[in-house]
């Protein structure tokens, strides 16, 4: 298990070293003055060229690349030309509040995706199937922008219930974290609920088909064993695919999620750095999201093994 | 011979400011509460002087104050300083500081402070060309602080008191804190307490803060300031209609940028206040004269006689518009309406003729815009729907901001004709912060090889170095009538934005930033 591990890891590097390559190059080729958009609206062009100078984006592009190889080669990622600081410590400020958003998002993602899932293929063809699949419909069809926009004119504008925006930190108060989250993780876990809804309902469908689960039923097992034991312990292996991929559609809709609920995550850093041209933050933005995206699939290769002894790794 | 500059300015407040009949100094009709502001615009550095964008300003000059600033019509004004003499030939300014005026982290402020602050603008300050024409400073004593020029520059007060990149104080041992880096500390009624980039910045009264007496009343962005509430925090929410939200809820006590549709269920809700913040910004679009057909006189005059701003003005601001002539506005003392006659003839018959004068063969016409602003996108649709009216072919290069600053920028293109923008700060700046968009190395209407027109180079000197104001005026009125009748510019009209405040929150007077001190909550 250990060696599949550290042979993933391994073939990792490559990716991670393409994936540096292809964000330096693409910010590059796409047009637009850094400095103009630090500068602002206001900005006259004197000022302009004034802030190009001081940020070094007068220096030719190759001297630019053998810099940041130089950086990512000493464990530096450069300095963001938005924020001043560093784009390691700006990511590592980021991240957490994105991860904890999309871990809650997967709460509710789970939650309602593998329940409504099992409950369609155990009701199948009865009108509680039917409802499931459509509810599943719903939520992948609704944008999760237009969806967090309903939410907030209910449940904050109408009912009061729960905070329009902003974010509390987990530190600072759980219960404020749980509620100023609350909206923006459903909002971003239908989409993914509705799509692991249908991939449950599929997977268990097969599986109840099997021999050993007719087994199970003939030696009299209960209903509730048969189903948690036998057939969804068989059937997660599909599930738990859909899952990697869901974490990286969590994080890639955290990106509008945070905006409209104006939560600081990793998302808002991102798409401010892409619109600025704020190419030290993309670039290291992308390289440490790209590398924790390649842990969780690492982590759900070793996931394989440990839930389907069959599975071995030659 | 010296002459004050002090008396000038008290009175200038005193005539601008109905407030100012008062007798007694302005005090806090009730204390305590939270402020919350629904900010439009993510702010990502509170280094006021490394930074020119308007959300930095929006926190950042409630935190920091200079020497001098602007008063309500943006006339200067003293802040830091109580007096300043200039030297009769205009080579020395005399700056005499305030006392008493301590730093949020307790620190009394000396003229070592305001010096250590004058090197670190001049190393990495955005706007340190405003220094360039200063030879040296000193600091004789810990309350006088010295300024000598290589030469006499009548404009250099309005240039020193600018808020558009201003010389904050700052405590002398942050003189070397590097670009973005600079630690928070100042002077000013609120002291930062939290800063998340991207989130918020929460700031709290300053206890130590002692409030101008040469005033009565805040005006523009000094004045007698005092802090009411004990917080404000500064939340960045860029999504329209979650500001709205946040206010209906009472989650936002004050917002910026209401979006025009929510307008009429916000005026509905007596809890609201809306608070019209006029002449926000000039919409204006800029012909490139170093390729043809826009390097033809007649072809840019075509343009000018075909333009009907109502519709313009209309589709760029949803209605939050008014006309406006040239390049200030009426309230302010240096507005003038020279050149006129050049302004939304939205005459199409004159405009086919001079078309015809012109020798235009069809050629296309690119309009370069964005959708970043949509102001600019929406004036750019009219304007070409108006000059497809009357033959041209135009079409539109909808890029973003940076690459359509980016392009307008480059010497000698050709890969546009017309560039859509806005000009905010440097109108309600004044002339010469304004006019200084229409020279090299600045000039947005790109002449040919920066060989700016020479007719408008001298306006333009004459704006900068006659000794009289009113004759530097008169320059102002000569380069805006230049520039309108050779039309190296087409301003539309002025831009309203629509700020609102819960109804309890009193003494929020619209400004081009938001202004915090002497705002109460009404219990």
């Amino acid at each position: 298990m250990i060696g599949v591990a550290f042979r993933r890891l391994l073939s990792a590097i490559p990716v991670l070293l393409i994936v540096s390559l292809i964000s330096f190059g693409l910010m590059r080729l796409i047009p637009g003055d850094p400095a103009a958009a630090i500068a602002g609206v206001s900005a006259t062009p004197a000022q302009i060229e004034q802030l190009r100078r001081d940020l070094g984006l007068d220096e030719p592009i190759y001297l630019q690349l053998i810099d940041y190889y130089r950086g990512l080669a000493q464990g530096d990622l450069g300095r963001s030309l938005l924020l001043g600081t560093g784009v390691f410590a700006a990511t590592m400020e980021r991240l957490p509040v994105t991860i904890g958003l999309s871990l809650y998002a997967m709460v509710f993602t789970l939650l309602i995706g593998i329940a409504s899932g099992i409950i369609a293929a155990l009701r199948q063809n009865t009108w509680i199937d039917q409802a499931a699949m459509m509810f599943a419909m719903i939520g992948i069809s609704v944008p999760n922008f237009f969806l967090g926009l309903l939410m907030i004119i209910l449940f904050a504008v109408h009912l009061g219930w729960l905070p329009s925006g902003g974010y509390v930190p987990f530190s600072d108060d759980p219960v404020g974290w749980l509620r100023s989250l609350a909206m923006p993780a459903f909002s971003l876990a239908l989409l993914q609920a509705g799509l692991l809804a249908r991939i449950t309902r599929s997977s268990m469908l097969e599986v109840l088909r099997q021999d050993y689960i007719r087994t199970a039923r003939a030696k009299g097992l209960s209903q509730r064993k048969v189903v948690l034991k036998h057939a969804l312990s068989n059937a997660l292996i599909p599930i738990v695919t859909v899952v990697g991929i869901i974490v990286s559609l969590l994080l890639s809709g955290a990106v509008v999620t945070e905006a409209l609920f104006s939560i600081p995550g990793m998302g808002q850093l991102l798409t401010q750095a892409v619109l600025n041209r704020d190419y030290p933050m993309v670039q290291g933005g992308l390289l440490l999201v790209t590398t924790f995206l390649v842990m969780v699939n690492i982590t759900v290769d070793v996931l394989y093994a440990v839930l389907d002894p069959r599975v071995r790794y030659e | 011979m010296k002459r004050s500059h002090l008396a000038y300015s008290i009175l200038a407040v005193g005539l601008g400011l109905p407030m100012a009949a008062q007798a007694a100094p302005f005090e806090c009709p009730s204390r305590g509460g939270d402020i919350v502001f629904g900010q439009e615009a993510n702010v990502n550095s509170l280094d006021q002087m490394t930074s020119n964008t308007i959300s930095t300003r929006n926190i950042a000059m409630n935190i920091y104050e200079s020497l001098m600033t602007r008063d309500e019509n943006n006339a200067p004004i003293l802040e830091l300083a109580e007096s300043m003499e200039e030297s009769g030939d205009g080579m020395t300014y005399t700056f005499r500081l305030r006392q008493g005026i301590t730093f949020h982290n307790g620190k009394p402020m000396t003229s070592a402070d305001v010096a250590a602050s004058f090197n670190r603008y001049n190393r990495i300050g955005l706007q340190r060309s405003t220094l360039d024409n200063v030879a040296s400073w000193e600091t004789p004593d810990p309350h006088t602080f010295i300024i000598r020029m290589k030469q006499a520059q009548p404009t250099f007060i309005e240039a020193l008191s600018s808020f558009s990149v201003p010389i904050v104080i700052i405590p002398s041992e942050h003189e070397n804190d590097e670009r973005q880096q600079l630690r928070t500390v100042g002077t000013g009624p609120f002291r930062l307490l939290e800063f998340t980039p991207g989130s918020h910045a929460r700031l709290g009264r300053f206890d130590g803060y002692k409030p101008n007496t040469a005033f009565e009343q805040r005006t523009g962005f000094g004045g007698y300031r005092v802090a009411c509430v004990d917080t404000v925090t500064f939340r960045i929410v860029t999504e329209a209609s979650a500001r709205v939200a946040g206010l209906e809820t009472g989650a936002l006590q004050a917002v910026e940028d209401v979006p025009t549709r929510s307008l009429d269920t916000l005026r509905r809700n007596n809890a609201i206040t809306l608070v019209p913040l006029q002449n926000w910004w000039i919409q204006i679009a800029l012909p490139n004269t170093s390729t043809p057909p826009t390097n033809n006189i007649a072809f840019r005059r075509a343009v000018q006689a075909a333009l009907g701003m109502e519709d313009i003005m209309d589709a760029a601001t949803d209605g939050n518009y008014r006309l406006n002539v040239g390049f200030q506005f009426p309230n302010q003392p240096s507005y003038t309406d020279a050149g006129r006659e050049t302004y939304n003839i939205n005459d199409q018959a004159r405009a086919r003729a001079l078309l015809r004068e012109s020798g235009y063969r069809n050629e296309p016409i690119i309009l370069l815009t964005n959708r970043d602003y949509p102001p600019m996108y929406n004036a750019a649709l009219v304007m070409q729907q108006q000059l497809r009216a009357v033959g041209i072919n135009a079409n539109l290069r909808v890029v973003d901001w940076p690459t359509s600053v980016q392009m307008s920028q480059r010497l000698n293109s050709d890969e546009w004709h017309f560039y859509h923008t806005g000009w905010g700060t440097q109108p309600a700046l004044g002339a010469l912060a304004t006019m200084q968009f229409l020279v090299s190395p600045n000039a947005a209407y790109r002449p040919r090889d920066n060989n700016d027109d020479p007719d408008v180079m001298a306006a333009w000197n004459r704006m900068n170095n006659e000794r009289t104001a009113d004759a530097r005026q008169q320059g102002f009125a000569d380069m805006q009538r230049l520039i309108l009748e050779r039309a190296y510019a087409y301003p539309f009209g002025a831009l309203t934005k629509v700020q609102a405040v819960r109804s309890n929150v009193q003494g929020f007077v619209p400004f081009r930033i938001p202004r915090f001190s002497n705002v109460w909550i009404q219990r």
